[in-house]
């Protein structure tokens, strides 16, 4: 569904990723792991088009979008749930939640069963329907992560990005987050997830990639990587 | 002099000052509509309202008044988009901090120019729509007109407003507002927001032009004057406040008309810029603006 060829990306002349492939099958779930400024949160970046690629190509669902800016790439289908959750502050919760099914409203997505969706979200987040006439901006940290996920499923997304959900997220509020996911990929909705904890985003994915330096140096089964005695060794022995 | 005579010009003042605050105050909500979505400012918003009134003042003789108000609102919102094409948007692409705004004011000198040569260098009368003859409140003269400019100017801001709470539309511009990288993760063509509020900015600014020409005259110069205390009235208030916009617009439409009568007109314009130097120092967002805290 979603397929990244030798993507060369960075900020001005900082080049961060040197050559990142990386296929995300449909309805599958597949994991970005690697430590701190391996280019993670670069390669969500730059598929969903807030940053420029260098060389290499983007396909979502058979048709390139490499150099699209993120609004085209969102009525193609992508959804993005990004590092540091980006809700609307000034926006009640049910406004931040209509945002994201935007491109549905107005014509350039499908427009499917809008209300049904976001009674689905409420279900899904119940804290959200508590909340729903609250200013986004208001929301505790654990709150805004859930709107932001909530928000980028509106889209119904052909393919769902989730960068770092649970960073600087309470223990409790982490796994509330990665049963999310789970009841998620249950419900065959095609993702791909960047996470600092290895170990809990292994247990749940299909298949993982692991970023050094820019460069994706071993990809796998996910329960195969997480018994690589390299990966292990490097991210798995401190997180868990 | 008697109190009551004394009361009644008292009386007399302030409508006049509420009315040209409302003025000062409409043009300052266009300020807020582009400095919210782009972080930039239209610093010939003078010359969109001189540019509105004048057109306003052709077509009025071919259309009648009321045929001519939209005409002056389509004119407002093609002049504000063409700024933002010429003036902005290559300045915001480059994340350029002050090209805009040497940009735009060069864009109003042009439009001053233009319309010098097209309508001359003089002041010009604009027909009123309601009769010229003021209505008497207890011994206070309130011109018809006056009264609109009230009015026309809360009607036009509220709608806005609503525009931006009720649609999906408007809560497109709030987003982007709000944070125009996440705006586009929605799939909100943020560019496009951008240029349409620069084409809502000037035209408040137009239709605020054909709102006070009757009681003022028209002509080129009529912008630059206008668009600068608006510019004072959008800080006295804040950038990011409408309410804000309304209250600094009626301070110093009401302090200036207070000065000239008991002081002297030519120490009209001190009271409100020596408002503008408080504010500055004291709380630089404005009174009513509230410093953005971001959490994280």
């Amino acid at each position: 569904m979603l397929k990244v060829e030798n993507l060369v990306a960075g900020y001005g002349k900082v080049q961060v990723l040197q050559d990142v492939s990386l296929e995300v099958p449909q309805g599958s779930l597949v994991t970005l792991i690697g430590s701190n400024g391996a280019g993670k949160t670069t390669t969500l970046r730059a598929v969903c088009g807030m940053i420029a690629a260098q060389s290499g190509r983007i396909m979502l669902d058979g048709a390139e979008i490499t150099g699209l800016a993120p609004h085209q790439i969102t009525r193609r289908g992508l959804a993005h749930s990004p590092e540091g959750r980006r809700v609307f502050p000034t926006l009640p919760v049910a406004d931040n939640l209509l945002l994201g099914a935007f491109t549905r409203v107005t014509g350039s997505r499908p427009k499917g069963d809008v209300a049904r969706d976001l009674d689905r979200m409420y279900a899904m987040f119940p804290r959200l329907a508590e909340r729903r006439a609250q200013l986004a901006g208001t929301l505790s940290g654990g709150e805004q992560q859930m709107l932001a996920m909530a928000r980028a499923l509106m889209l119904a997304p052909l393919v769902l990005l989730l960068d770092e959900p649970s960073m600087g997220l309470a223990p409790r509020l982490v796994e509330e987050v990665f049963s999310i996911i789970a009841r998620l990929k249950a419900e065959r909705v095609t993702m791909l997830l960047v996470e600092q904890f290895a170990a809990a985003a292994l247990d749940v994915a299909d298949f993982g990639y692991v970023l050094e330096n820019g460069r994706v140096t071993a990809s796998g089964p996910a329960a195969a990587l997480k018994n690589d005695p390299a990966v292990r060794a490097a991210y798995l022995g401190t997180a868990h | 002099m008697t109190s009551e005579y004394s009361m009644q010009v008292l009386a007399q003042l302030l409508v006049s000052g509420i009315a040209v605050g409302m003025i000062y105050g409409v043009i300052a909500f266009g300020y807020q509509l582009t400095f919210a979505t782009s972080k930039t400012l239209n610093f010939g918003q003078g010359e969109a309202l001189m540019l509105g009134s004048l057109v306003g003042l052709s077509v009025v003789t071919i259309t009648g008044y009321w045929i001519m108000l939209p005409i002056v609102l389509a004119f407002g919102m093609i002049q504000g988009a063409v700024v933002e094409r010429l003036g902005v948007r290559q300045a915001i692409k480059t994340k350029s901090e002050a090209g805009w705004i040497m940009a735009t004011i060069a864009l109003g000198i042009i439009f001053k120019n233009l319309a010098e040569n097209i309508w001359g260098r003089d002041a010009l009368k604009f027909p009123s729509p309601l009769p010229e003859a003021p209505l008497s409140f207890m011994g206070v003269n309130v011109l018809p007109m006056e009264v609109v400019i009230v009015f026309g100017a809360l009607a036009m801001m509220l709608l806005v407003e609503v525009f931006n709470r009720r649609s999906i539309y408007g809560k497109a511009v709030v987003a982007t507002a709000n944070d125009r990288d996440a705006a586009g993760l929605m799939g909100i063509n943020t560019s496009l927001v951008i240029t349409f509020s620069y084409a809502l900015s000037s035209m408040t600014a137009a239709f605020a032009g054909v709102l006070v020409a009757p009681v003022t005259l028209t002509g080129a110069s009529m912008g630059g004057a206008l668009g600068l205390k608006a510019f004072a009235v959008a800080i006295i208030g804040g950038l990011s406040s409408g309410m804000g916009v309304v209250v600094g617009g009626l301070i110093l439409g009401i302090t200036e008309t207070l000065t000239g009568y008991y002081l002297s007109t030519g120490y009209k314009d001190v009271p409100g810029l020596v408002l503008l130097l408080l504010v500055l120092s004291l709380k630089p967002s404005g009174l009513f603006g509230s410093a953005t805290i971001k959490k994280v």
